[in-house]
Order: structure tokens, then C-alpha cells, then sequence
């Protein structure tokens, strides 16, 4: 008995070991000769429903659009030790442009550019202090983003109390959101009462942290919030999530449109601030390949994503003053961090 | 002798020959071909001297922290606190690092790897401790000081020993001076080499000296430890800080001889990671050498192979947990080999849980 299920066992290995090599031809190296765009994470994955994602979104999309045959392909970062030799391996396979997402790899990246003025180097949320020519760091006017949707928010609010649940405020960014939030929902609501608070841990901990994100949102609410912002990944989707739960509450999403990465906060989900990382990466890939790609910062673009169930809620004179609000932004006649 | 070791290679070669062949199967589910991934794996790991270098300094915490648990594990006590200890370990090395300079280079590096070692010992020092004066569990005690380690050097490096310079906005304290930077000769890291070394110290100190006669004692039966005269309460008391120092010496050798610095959240999990490479090695010293290389060979070589091959990295998680469960379920692997019962080489796991 104990025979036969060893032959069994040894059959399986050697059956998996000849599927494996049958399939070998076709199955792996998906790198091949052409145009080749790179794409290193931060430590997250491309599928992270949030600014890795978009990244890659965007590198799919930038690879299609040139006229020529470009493929793009994704190194996931394991460990941020392992920013620069994750660079390297598409240096060694003579990737010409390569997109760095996250804030995290911004000195692997200058490092990388410095050492290959022939390959161009697009870092996303990067922002760059000298201008190097062949590396453009891709920012957004995030307090742009945030008030916006605090503009959106002070006009929402019944009990003139709005919250926010932030990642860290060591991240810039978060900064940006945050002050540009409170700011919008004064412009519209001068009497609001704004309760914003950031995660207290280390970049390490900071966006991941769902529980801390719900309890202090839970806060919030208890303080009479009714509109809150979650801004700060899984911390702020935790954030979200508990306020979903809330009869009556609404929530507003970061970064991109959370109503198809947060399914769970439909029950609360307004909006997101949109940071249009994916437009962002395509666009500069285009201008790589043209050549026309300028070197230090590039600023895409921001914006509320729809309203979905919600559309219903936020009336006409509201979108005409978001309408206005946005202008102001444009031209610079509202300054949404004074 | 020779048979001795061969029975105690047999189970952790035969669970990574499994682990290896159900990660095939794996990687065939993925439409991708597992000799494309493991030869990529390989080299990324061993291709050239860059890719030994990054293997030799993957496993060089591996090695620190697979000692840190084993040692402990030899007085029958847990350490799970490798993280905590490795962070402290980490930080005050890193001070030292640069807090200090116009010192030559044979003073100051060691002067920074025995700030580094001292905090872990203390780290690990508290738990054991604890353990002896008041029979508060190691276990939940490290767990605990992983966090408090955590969050100190957190707070240590966004405020007394913060980087200053440019905008820097990250947590994280300035680079080290050339002094107390731990040189790479070729593809060989020094740290490692220290590494190699402290192995085989600790191989020497459990095996040849009464000191580790005692610690292995109290391991085996802390009653008849007692009553054959040896002093219980300081042996785990010096076990765990003896081990707190050995996870400290990794996070040492990462500040001065990897990142330059210390950064918060740069060496999150690794700590932990010694667990695993314990449990490899089952808790043998000189084990630890090999199951570290394995471990940091294939995280080494995990990018290559997603970029080779497309296989997600995470598949090297998958592969060392299946390794685990062969290592710690030997069972199974002694059933395939037809091996017999009778090893004396068991790692009993449930050591230490009920009988203190």
C-alpha cells in the first residue's frame, strides 16, 4: 500500500517535471527584442487597485500608443533593498524607458539616470530638486485634488463637521490632500469643523494599517463627522470601509476612482480625489519615445471621479460650484493651500 | 559520523526537493515554465559577482537571525523577538555609525557592530529576564518587544537621529562614515564572512564548553538541570540575551554593511525571517549556514526570475512555507524516503510550551 502511493507521489513529480518542460517554449521570457518600457513597484503589486496600478495602467497603455512595437513589462519590488538591482535588470535587458512608482525609489532612480543618460527614467510621485534631462519626476497638485473634494464635502455636510483619515504626514502628498481637503470645505462652508488625523507609525506602517484606519474614522463619526475622507491606502480604505457601515455617512476615496477598487464602501462612496496616474505615465512614455520628454517635474492632472449612486445627492448648484471652484484652480484665482 | 549527518541532511534536502517540484507544478498552473524560472532564479542568484554578492548579503541576517532563535532554542526557549532586537541592533550600530568620527576604521567599526550587539542583548536580555525571575512567558514577552523595538527606533530615527540633510522627509538617520562601513571584497561582503564566523562560534560554545553543556541541559529538562547544580534562571536569562545579540549583529551588518544607514521600515520582516531558517536548520548552528544561503539565494534571485520568466515572487514564499512544512512535518518526508524512526536529531516543537 505504502508502495504504491510513493510510485504514485514520485509519478506526479515527474509527470509536473515533463508538463513543465513542454510547456517551457512558449510559457516563459516574455521579453523579447523591440522597444522595451520597464516598470518597477514600490513594494506593492500591480494590481494593488491603487498608484502601482495606475502606473502600469498607463505603461500598457503609453507601450500600445507608440508606433512602434514596444513591450512593457513589471518587476514587483519584494523588499526596498532592492529598488536599484530591480533597475538594473531592465538596464541589462536594454529597457529605453523605465518608470519608477512611488516616492520610495526616488534615489534609486536619480542614481540609475545619472548612470544611463541614454535611457529615460519617469518617477512617479518623484519629485526631482535638480533637473536631471533624462529624468522627468511625474507630481501632482494634490491640494488641487483635496479641495476639490473638501469644496464638495462642506457643501454635503449636514452637521457642518467633516473628517479626514490620513496615511502619514511624513509623505508630502498626504500633506497636500489633507491641507487642500480642509481648505475646500472652508471655502464652501466657512463654519465647518474639520477633524483630520494622521497615522502616528513610521512609512513602514502607515498605509497599511485598515484597523487604525476604521477605529479613528469611527472617531470621527462619533464626533459628529458625517463626510470623511480616507486618504492613505489600506488605511484609508479601512477608513471607508467602517464609514460604509454608518447609516447616513459619506466617504470620499484617494487616488483613483475607489468606487471599482473599494467595492465595500459603495454604502458611503461620493467620490475620490483623483490623481490620473495613468494618463500621466502614458503621456511622458509618448514624449519619451518622441523625444520631447523634459527633464525635473511633470504635472498631471487631478480630478473628482463620478458620483456614481450618488449622483443624485449632489445637486445642480453644487456641481455648478465645483464647476467654479475648478476654474479657480486653473487660473489660479483660488489658492487652495494660502 | 558520516552516517549521522547524512540522516540529518536527508529530511531538510528532501523537503526542498519537494518543495522545489510542487513549485513547479505551480509555476506550469501560471502558463509559465518552470526551468525558465528556476534557472533565472538561479541566476539572479549565482549568475554573475553581483548576483552572488546580493545572495551572500540576503543571507547574511538570515544566518544572524537563524542563530539568534536557535541559540535560544537550545535552552529550550522561544525567541520570537528576532525583529524587535534586529531593529535595535540596527539603529544603535547605525548611531555609532555616524554619530562618531575621526576615528580609524579598526576602532570604530567594531565599536559601532558592539553598540549594536549590546542593545540586542539587552533586548533579548529583558525577556529572558523576566523569564527567570518571574516566569513571564518569552514568547508573548519578545512578541511584545518586537513592537516596542519597533516603534523606538521608529521615534530614534524621525527625531534625535533624523537625516537632516537636503529635504530628506523619510525617517531615517544619516549615512554611516567610511570608517564604520563594513567593506565588500569583491562579491564577498565581509559581513558575511563575520557571519560564517559567529556560526561557528556559537557551534563551539553549545558544543564544547560547559557554558553549552548548561545551555543544552536546561533545554533538555530544566528540573534535572536544576538539580545537577546549574544556576537555571541565569542560563536563560544569558541564553536570551546571547540571542538578542546575535539578531542585533544582523541588523548591525545591514546598517554598515548593506544600507549604509538605518531607515525606518527598510528591515521590516526580516527578523522574523530567522525563524524560518531556525526551523531549516533545525536549530543546529552550523545548519543555519546552508539554510540561510538557500533562503537568500532564492529571494535574491526572485526578481530575475518574475522578469524572466513572469512568475509572480511571491512564489518563493509559497516554496519556503512548503519547505517548512516538509522540514517541520518530517513524517512525510521519512514515509517517501523509506528512512526509519530513531533519529535522534528530532526538533521537538512543543518544547518549552507547557513545562516551565
Amino acid at each position: 500500500m505504502a508502495l504504491k502511493w510513493r510510485h504514485l507521489f514520485a509519478l506526479l513529480a515527474v509527470f509536473g517535471l515533463f508538463t513543465a518542460t513542454a510547456c517551457g517554449s512558449d510559457g516563459g521570457g516574455g521579453v523579447s527584442g523591440g522597444y522595451k518600457i520597464g516598470l518597477v513597484t514600490d513594494t506593492g503589486k500591480v494590481d494593488d487597485k491603487s498608484f502601482n496600478q495606475s502606473a502600469w495602467e498607463g505603461a500598457e497603455k503609453g507601450a500600445a500608443d507608440i508606433p512602434a512595437s514596444a513591450t512593457a513589462t513589471y518587476i514587483e519590488t519584494e523588499e526596498s533593498k532592492d529598488y536599484g538591482n530591480n533597475i538594473q535588470l531592465f538596464l541589462d535587458d536594454g529597457a529605453k524607458i523605465i518608470v519608477t512608482v512611488g516616492f520610495g525609489l526616488g534615489e534609486a532612480t536619480i542614481e540609475a539616470a545619472k548612470a544611463n543618460p541614454d535611457v529615460m527614467f519617469i518617477g512617479v510621485d518623484q519629485w526631482q530638486n535638480e533637473a536631471l534631462p533624462n529624468l522627468a519626476g511625474l507630481m501632482f497638485p494634490e491640494a488641487n485634488a483635496g479641495f476639490m473634494a473638501g469644496a464638495l464635502a462642506g457643501m454635503l455636510t449636514e452637521t457642518n463637521i467633516v473628517g479626514a483619515v490620513l496615511g502619514t504626514d511624513l509623505v508630502p502628498p498626504v500633506v497636500f490632500f489633507k491641507e487642500g481637503w480642509e481648505n475646500g470645505a472652508r471655502y464652501t462652508n466657512p463654519g465647518v469643523e474639520t477633524i483630520s488625523t494622521y497615522h502616528p507609525g513610521g512609512l513602514d506602517v502607515a498605509f497599511g494599517d485598515p484597523e487604525w484606519g476604521a477605529t479613528t474614522s469611527r472617531q470621527a463619526l462619533d464626533q459628529g463627522a458625517d463626510v470623511i475622507f480616507g486618504a492613505g491606502g489600506a488605511t484609508g480604505n479601512g477608513a471607508l470601509i467602517e464609514v460604509a457601515g454608518e447609516a447616513g455617512a459619506l466617504c470620499v476615496g484617494v487616488d483613483q476612482d475607489q468606487w471599482f477598487t473599494v467595492p465595500e464602501a459603495h454604502p458611503c462612496l461620493v467620490t475620490s480625489a483623483m490623481k490620473l496616474i495613468d494618463v500621466g505615465v502614458s503621456e511622458l512614455i509618448a514624449q519619451a519615445y518622441a523625444g520631447t520628454m523634459e527633464g525635473g517635474n511633470y504635472f498631471g492632472e487631478v480630478g473628482l471621479a463620478p458620483f456614481h449612486d450618488f449622483d443624485g445627492v449632489v445637486t445642480s448648484e453644487m456641481r455648478a460650484t465645483l464647476e467654479e471652484v475648478m476654474a479657480g484652480l486653473e487660473d489660479g484665482s483660488i489658492n487652495p493651500m494660502p | 559520523m558520516s552516517r549521522s549527518i547524512l540522516r540529518s541532511v536527508a529530511v531538510p534536502l528532501a523537503a526542498v526537493i519537494l518543495g522545489l517540484l510542487i513549485g513547479a507544478i505551480l509555476i506550469v498552473s501560471q502558463n509559465a515554465s518552470p526551468i525558465t524560472a528556476y534557472s533565472s532564479l538561479l541566476q539572479g542568484g549565482l549568475g554573475d559577482g553581483d548576483a552572488l554578492l546580493r545572495t551572500l548579503q540576503k543571507a547574511t541576517p538570515l544566518i544572524f537571525g537563524g542563530l539568534a532563535v536557535a541559540f535560544a532554542f537550545k535552552a529550550g526557549l522561544f525567541n520570537i523577538g528576532g525583529q524587535g532586537q534586529l531593529l535595535v541592533g540596527a539603529v544603535f550600530a547605525a548611531a555609532v555609525g555616524f554619530g562618531v568620527d575621526g576615528l580609524p576604521m579598526f576602532i570604530h567599526l567594531p565599536a559601532a557592530l558592539i553598540a549594536g550587539a549590546l542593545a540586542g542583548a539587552i533586548w533579548g536580555g529583558i525577556a529572558g529576564a523576566l523569564k527567570a525571575t518571574t516566569g513571564a512567558h518569552e514568547v508573548i514577552v519578545t512578541i511584545m518587544l518586537n513592537f516596542v523595538g519597533g516603534n523606538l527606533t521608529d521615534w530614534l530615527s524621525a527625531n534625535p537621529w533624523k537625516d537632516n540633510s537636503g529635504n530628506n522627509i523619510v525617517a531615517r538617520t544619516p549615512l554611516v562614515e567610511d570608517s564604520a562601513t563594513i567593506p565588500t571584497f569583491g562579491a564577498i561582503p565581509v559581513g558575511f564572512l563575520l557571519a560564517v564566523l559567529t556560526a561557528a562560534g556559537c557551534w563551539m560554545i553549545l558544543e564544547r564548553t560547559t557554558y553549552g553543556f548548561e545551555v543544552r541541559s536546561v533545554g533538555q529538562n530544566r528540573n534535572a538541570a536544576h538539580y545537577a547544580g546549574i544556576k537555571v534562571g541565569w542560563i536563560m536569562a544569558s541564553t536570551m540575551a546571547v540571542a538578542g545579540m546575535l539578531a542585533a549583529l544582523g541588523g548591525a551588518v545591514e546598517s554598515l554593511g548593506v544600507d549604509g544607514r538605518f531607515e525606518a521600515g527598510v528591515n521590516v520582516g526580516l527578523g522574523f525571517e530567522g525563524i524560518t531558517i531556525a526551523l531549516l536548520a533545525r536549530a543546529n548552528p552550523l545548519g543555519v549556514i546552508p539554510a540561510a544561503l538557500l533562503v537568500g539565494l532564492m529571494e535574491a534571485g526572485a526578481s530575475r526570475m518574475q522578469f524572466k520568466a513572469g512568475v509572480a515572487p511571491e512564489l518563493i514564499d509559497v516554496i519556503q512555507a512548503l519547505i517548512l512544512f516538509f522540514v517541520a512535518a518530517p513524517m512525510i518526508v521519512r514515509w517517501l524516503l523509506r528512512m526509519r524512526q530513531g533519529d535522534s536529531e528530532q526538533l521537538r516543537l512543543g518544547a518549552g510550551w507547557g513545562n516551565s
